[in-house]
This record gives structure tokens, sequence and C-alpha cells, in this order.
């Protein structure tokens, strides 16, 4: 059963999460303060943290930080604070993700599957990714849309790689521009604008309606698409119209 | 003690320049002697000329004028001469003293002039009030060549101290009121270096007006800052007297609909069919989102009273920001046909993308909540010249033309009672937003009915879109130079390989 460890210490939320998330058939921890909350992390490891960033004790982004020193379990961030620097530090912290209160269970459940798909060294496994008529085969480095390849630059590539590397998380602009352009980079986010929008264009997307890209205004993008198992013998036929 | 001086000196040096001349006649001296008068008041001032003037005729009858070596004088001719000698010497002596003088005050007076002037210029400009003062009272330090200069008022206390005076001080001070209307607010103090000369007349008077000009600075401030303490209580009192009601009867109603579908469902005598249970909790799902809008807005409302609403500048995108907005809003837009209309190649705005986020947030929840279920909302976006215009249309009742200015207004509504109006903030803090960065907002009409709520936002500025990446990947090798140079990813025998 998979053990997910409650940060908050507002007893109405956690009665509410626990009632919910017990429901859908998680087994549910809590803790009220953040030095609790290590220490029952430290004792049995979850599978998964939901984080409040309002503490009485500790800053929810120092909690982060100290549980991250040593361990790397998914993290989703509830917070009932506005403004983006916060939600920025905790993503570059380590969260895996954030949400703003009040919000639907729902919308926790979706995040908490997305940060649990991506927690056993995922990426690794299937050289080639499917998300609906899209198909990225890392092997080889081609992409093919609806069975017809496209014409990606490197940068493209990289940020398609890197992106969709983490389905459903939400990347921070520092993040991605680290990844892609390097470690020296992190303040140019126009860059990424830039190159995201060639991307879209490529792969028929919208920014008004994404399928495939979203944007977290501010904050980052988020790969939204799911990504479909491809078995290693049915590998396509791609290109044929190529 | 200079004109004594010079009075003497002058004329004794003319008699000896006269004596040692070889043939030197009464003409002759003379001239020296005159030399002497004029050259006596340049220096020493009128009674420097006028004693130069006594002594010269002196020393012409005595040593030039026969008999030599006495004071008589012979003839009428002698008597005359030195008669004309003497009026002239006094007459040029006495003009030439008092023409100086003259300069001088014109020179002094100018130069108060200037210094007042500066220091208006001082007082006028933008700034701070306690850095302005730090201005003028350096510019005294450096044109008074003060030690120490200090301008103090109950609310602020500056001083200049200059790098040459003595630290210690001790030297000649003088101090003046600041005192506007009669009252003393304050004090100039300005004080010299130890070993220098006192604050002569003149230059009291030139503190005294500077002094008159701080205090009317002083006064000015007072005002002001009685006037907006005024102005802001009103405008309190008239917001606390609104967001009264607003909180008792907008507040309150989401919250009596949740508490009475809680209890009903709680209810442990009541049996409900799946539909009315589910009615039940769209009812509570409904209600607490709009109590969560109603926060978040009040909340924006605290902050731009505050004015802590300072927009986070960057490069923003409207069709994304919208794409986030439509994405949050499914729930309430669902009733609705939504049309996005945006071209491709929309310029982006320099713009907080979070309070663009809000303006959009709050425009589309206006239209949502005026339009009849199953109509259309029109959202466009477009460059109009050197703006991104933005239009979020409607089939709702409309607005008569005469009302569509007040739908800006904080807590306007259109349909108070009617159970579906917001806090009457939305568009307030919209129109806020807005203007804060430099764009309008305004409502139209649409053909057919209903209403546009539209804004404008300036393009931003081209931006270098910099360097491909360093570190794309290693098995692409060379990625610098730019975007468009780029070559296809797909390596040799990449494309269209087929396993077959």
């Amino acid at each position: 059963m998979t053990t997910v460890l409650v940060v908050d210490d507002e007893p109405q939320i956690v009665r509410a999460l626990g009632a919910s998330l017990r429901a859908q058939g998680y087994r549910v921890v809590s803790a009220a303060t953040g030095e609790e909350g290590i220490a029952a992390a430290a004792a049995a490891p979850p599978d998964l943290v939901v984080l409040d960033l309002g503490l009485p004790d500790l800053d929810g982004v120092d909690v982060l930080k100290r549980l991250r020193a040593w361990s790397s379990v998914p993290v989703v961030v509830l917070s009932v604070r506005e403004a983006q620097a916060d939600k920025v530090a905790a993503l570059d912290a380590g969260a895996d993700d954030y949400l703003s209160k009040p919000f639907g269970i729902e919308e926790l459940l979706a995040r908490m599957r997305a940060a649990l798909r991506r927690a056993p060294s995922s990426g690794g496994g299937q050289p080639v990714q499917r998300f609906g008529d899209l198909e990225i085969d890392r092997e080889r480095r081609t992409v093919a849309l609806s069975g017809r390849a496209l014409h990606l630059t490197p940068t493209e590539y990289a940020l398609l790689e890197a992106m969709t590397g983490q389905p459903g998380k939400l990347l921070t602009h520092v993040w991605l521009l680290r990844t892609v352009w390097g470690p020296a980079y992190g303040d140019e986010s126009h860059y990424l604008r830039v190159y995201v929008r060639q991307l879209r264009r490529k792969l028929g997307d919208s920014a008004a309606a994404p399928r495939f890209i979203a944007t977290e205004p501010g904050i980052g993008y988020r790969w939204l698409a799911e990504p479909e198992p491809v078995a290693a013998q049915e590998r396509p036929e791609r290109g044929e119209g190529a | 003690m200079r004109a004594i001086a010079v009075a003497v000196l002058a004329p004794a040096a003319a008699t000896v320049v006269a004596l040692t001349l070889p043939h030197a006649g009464a003409p002759t001296a003379e001239s020296c002697y005159f030399l002497a008068v004029v050259v006596a008041a340049a220096i020493g001032g009128l009674w420097g000329g006028l004693g130069a003037a006594v002594l010269s005729f002196l020393g012409l009858n005595f040593f030039f004028v026969p008999p030599k070596h006495t004071f008589e004088v012979r003839g009428v001719e002698g008597v005359v001469a030195l008669a004309v000698f003497l009026a002239a010497a006094l007459l040029v002596g006495g003009l030439l003293a008092r023409a100086i003088r003259e300069r001088a005050r014109a020179e002094e007076r100018e130069h108060q002039a200037r210094t007042l002037n500066q220091i208006s210029t001082l007082l006028g400009s933008p700034g701070t009030l306690e850095r302005t003062l730090e201005q003028v009272a350096a510019l005294l330090v450096r044109l008074l060549g003060l030690s120490s200069c200090r301008i103090a008022t109950a609310d602020v206390d500056v001083g200049v101290r200059s790098d040459a005076g003595d630290p210690r001080g001790g030297g000649p001070v003088a101090s003046f009121e600041l005192s506007p209307a009669d009252t003393n607010v304050g004090r100039l103090t300005v004080e010299r270096p130890r070993d220098e000369p006192g604050f002569g007349a003149g230059e009291r008077t030139l503190l005294h007006a500077v002094a008159a000009q701080l205090a009317l600075v002083f006064e000015a401030e007072r005002l002001d800052r009685t006037v907006k303490q005024a102005r802001l209580e009103a405008e309190a009192n008239r917001l606390r007297a609104a967001l009264f009601s607003s909180v008792t009867h907008d507040l309150r109603t989401p919250l009596a609909s949740i508490k009475a579908a809680v209890t009903g469902l709680q209810d442990a005598g009541a049996v409900f069919e799946p539909e009315q249970r589910s009615e039940l909790l769209q009812t509570i799902l409904e209600e607490t989102d709009r109590l969560n809008r109603m926060v978040g807005n009040l909340l924006d409302l605290a902050r731009l009273r505050a004015s802590a609403l300072e927009p986070q500048l960057q490069l923003t995108d409207v069709d994304e920001v919208l794409g986030q907005v439509l994405h949050r809003l499914a729930g309430l837009l669902a009733p609705f046909q939504v049309v996005v209309k945006v071209r491709e190649d929309l310029p982006p705005v320099t713009a907080d993308p979070l309070q663009m986020d809000q303006v959009l947030t709050n425009v589309l929840e206006n239209a949502a909540r005026f339009s009849p279920p199953g109509t259309e909302i029109v959202v466009s976006a477009r460059r109009s010249q050197s703006r991104v215009r933005v239009s979020v249309a409607d089939h709702g009742p409309g607005i008569p033309t005469e009302e569509r200015e007040r739908v800006f207004e904080e807590f306007y509504r259109r349909d108070a009672g009617s159970g579906r109006g917001g806090t009457g903030l939305g568009l307030a803090i919209s129109r806020a937003v807005i203007t804060a960065h430099g764009g309008r907002i305004w409502a139209e009409g649409v053909p057919g009915g209903g209403t546009a709520i539209v804004f404008e936002l300036p393009v931003a500025p081209d931006v270098p879109v910099g360097p491909a990446p360093g570190a794309v990947d290693g098995g692409n090798g060379n990625g610098r130079g730019n975007g468009r140079r780029e070559g296809s990813v797909d390596g040799p025998g990449g494309l269209g390989g087929s396993e077959g």
C-alpha cells in the first residue's frame, strides 16, 4: 500500500485529506510541525510527502531542503501563498509540484499520481516514448507526429527531451535552462519562451488550449500528455511520408 | 586700518618718485600725486582716497610749489593751482571709491540672488524632503565656506559638515528660525571654521532669505500631508462602508448555501436520490469556489490600497496566460461556447504574468456571470499597431452606454440583489492592474447585443533570442549558433528509418 505523509498544522485539512486519500486506497500518516514531519519521514520513509509551506515551527522550504539532504521521496507542496517567488523557491528546493489552497482533491490526486509515477528512476526504460500521435525515439533522436517526421533543431529537441522526461511535472524556468542550455544559465527565461513557441508550432500545439505543453505563467512549463507504454517489439514503422 | 595706511603710503611714494625724477617740476609731481590718490581710493575706499588727497595737497605744496620746503604759497596762480588740485583729487578719489563700493555690492547681491535661485531650484526638484535638504545644506556649505550647516525640525534633522572645517567646531555661529505663519517649526544653524571672520550683514540677509524659503517648504509639506491624510480617511470610510455591506451580504450568501447543503446531507433521517445528492454536492463546490474568488478579490483590493500591487514585469504571452486561465475556469465556463481567436504571431507584452492571469480571470468570470447558458463567449487577442488588444465578448444583456464607465468602479454591481453578482471588485481591480501596466481597459457594446471588455497593453520591445545552448547533447556536438541556423536533429539514416 502506498504511504503518504501529510505535513500540515491545520487539523481540518489533515482530516479532510486523510479521509479522501484513505478512500482512494492510500495509507496516510500525518505530522503537525516541520520537525515532526522530518522525524516521521526518517522513522518510516513514506512513498510521497504532502507538505504545507506555512508550518508553525519551520518554513516549509527549509523542511524541504532538510528532507532533500537525504531523501528523494516525491514531495507535493501545498500553500495559500500566492506569490510566485515562494512557489519557485519550493520547486527549486526540490518539490515535485505545488498546489495552491484551496484545491480540489482530484487535482491533488492527479499531481500525486504524476509524482509517484516518476519516482522509481523513470526515463531509463523505453527508448521510444509515445504521447498519443507524438512519438519520440530517444535512441535515434527522432520525433514523429502522426507518422510524419518532425525536423527539430538541437535546442528544440533537447527541450522536448527535458520536458517529456518528466511528464506532468512542473518544470521551472531555471531547471529547464540549466538542463538544456547548461549550468551557467538561469535568468534567460526569454530564450525558453522563444523555443517553447517554436516547439509548440512544430507540434501543432496551441498556447491557449494546450495539448502537450502547458505554461505556468512566471514559473515554468508542464508536459501535459500522458505517456503510453510502447512495447519494444512493436516498434512502429514511421516516416513513410517523409 | 588699511585706509589710513594707504592714505599715508601712497602720497609718500609719490613724493619719493617725484623727488628722484630729474628735472621734475610741479606739473610732474602733480601727476604723481594724482595717481597716488586714485590708487589710495581704489584700495582704501572713500577715506583712503580723501586722506591721500589731503596729504598729496600738503606734499605738493611743501616740496614742489615755490617757495619750496614751506607751506607758504606765493601769488594767486599758485593758490589757484593748489586749490584746483585739491578739489580734483578729492572729487576723483571720492567718485572712484564710491564706484568700487557699488560694484562690490552689486556683486554680492548677484551672488545672493544666484544662491537663492539655486536653493529654490533644489527645493522645487523632485525627491525626498531629506535628500533635498541635504543638497541645500551642502550648497550653503560650499558657497559660504562653512564648516557645518544643519537644518532641523521635529521630523527631520539634516546636517552637512565640510571636510575642511575643524571637527571640534568653536568657530563663529549663526542661527535662524524657520517660522512659517509665526510658528517656529525648526532651525537653520550655520558655522564657520574657527579662525575665519563671522557672518557679515549681506550673508545674514541671504541666510534669512534661505530660512524663509525653507520655512515655506516645510509648511507646504505639512499642508500636503494633512490634505492627503484627509482624503485617505474619507476614501477609507467610503470603502469600509461598501466593504461592510459586501462582506455581510456576499460572503454570507455562499456560506448559507454551503451550510444548508451540508446539514441536509448530514441529516440522518433524510433519504436522497443520487441525483439530489450530487446536486447538493455541486452546490457546495460552486459556492466554495465563489467564496474563494471573493476572498481573492478582497485581498487584491487590500493590496491595491496598500499600493503593493507592483507588477513583476517580464515578457509575457497573452495566449499562454489565457491557456492557463481557461484551464482553471473550465468548470465555470462549461455551460458556454468559448471561442478563442488568437493569432499565432501575437507579439508578447511586458507584464506581470500573474496579474495578467488575474485580469483575464476577472473578465472571463464577469462574462460567465452575465451570459445565458449556451451562448458564445469570444476571447480574441490581436496586434493593434504598437499594442496588443484583448477582447472578451459575451452575449449577455449588455450595458447601457452611460453605465459603461461605472462598471470599473469599486463595488459597482449591475445586478445587486439578483444573486449572481460578485463583489463588484473584479473589473475595478482589472482596471487598476492594466493602468499600472501602462495600458487601458474599457467596455463596449457587441453587435447583436452583449458586452465586450477590451484591454490594450503596449507590445514588448524586441528582445534578442540569445545563443543556442552550448551543451545540447553529446550526440549533437556543435550546438552553437543561433536558432535559425541550427541543423535538423535527424542524423543520417535517422529519418524514416524503419525496422521493417
